[in-house]
């Protein structure tokens, strides 16, 4: 087994937001894996969303670490149970102030075959965005804040 | 036993940990909402050693116990 499906819990938070420049460079790192023909990738990006005439300049977030490692660990064993060709998945989410326009989530897989790679990054994102404990404050340009939640 | 606080519900305690005794989740449940008011009005989940619990179920004051309000990754 390679080390990418070895499944040790790993951290996927960063302080502060995703550099384009990394996920370049997260690319790059693939070019010996000839095995691989496909990467998906999904980035999440803080947007300004305007509600009641108060927009969001950026999101803090905050998370229940422990907790939300042992479930990516959990996601991950079971992503490589249902898509076995999987090669590789790489998660990232940002914590502390990210600001509108930054990206503040990645999820990168890679696999022989797109159908693999795009089923399996679409289901690992809905999977996070619902179970894993990370917290969002919507810092509005007025000073106050509101709560974000998933729906 | 130490309670951790999450997002919405650190704030509305003014506090990222509170210092709890409760000898079943119910009553750790019924303290809680003592300490804070707002609790009631809000939607939340209590974790215990880090799973998520719902049924009532007795505490030893080992377990690692959080508060979590509404998830928002991503």
């Amino acid at each position: 087994m390679s080390e990418a499906k070895a499944h040790k819990v790993k951290d996927i938070f960063v302080e502060g937001s995703i550099d384009p420049a990394y996920i370049a460079t997260s690319i790059a790192k693939h070019t010996t894996r000839t095995d691989i023909g496909a990467h998906e990738i999904f980035l999440g990006q803080v947007r300004a969303d305007t509600i009641d005439g108060r927009t969001t300049k950026a999101i803090e977030y905050t998370a229940y670490r422990g907790m939300a490692l042992e479930q990516m660990t959990m996601i991950r064993e079971e992503a490589f149970v249902r898509w076995p060709t999987l090669t590789c998945l790489h998660v990232h989410h940002s914590l502390g102030v990210i600001s509108a326009g930054e990206l503040c989530f990645m999820v990168f897989a890679s696999a022989p075959h797109r159908q693999q790679a795009r089923e399996a990054v679409a289901w690992v994102v809905d999977r996070i965005k619902s179970e894993l404990p990370i917290f969002g404050k919507e810092m509005n340009a007025d000073g106050g804040h509101v709560w974000k939640e998933n729906r | 036993m130490e309670v951790l606080l999450f997002g919405l519900i650190a704030e509305k305690a003014g506090a990222r940990r509170l210092e709890l005794e409760a000898p079943t989740l119910s009553e750790l449940r019924a303290r809680l909402a003592e300490r804070i008011p707002e609790l009631s009005a809000l939607s939340y989940a209590i974790a215990v050693d880090r799973v998520i619990v719902k049924e009532d179920r007795a505490l030893n004051g080992s377990e690692e116990i959080a508060v979590l309000p509404p998830f928002a990754g991503g």
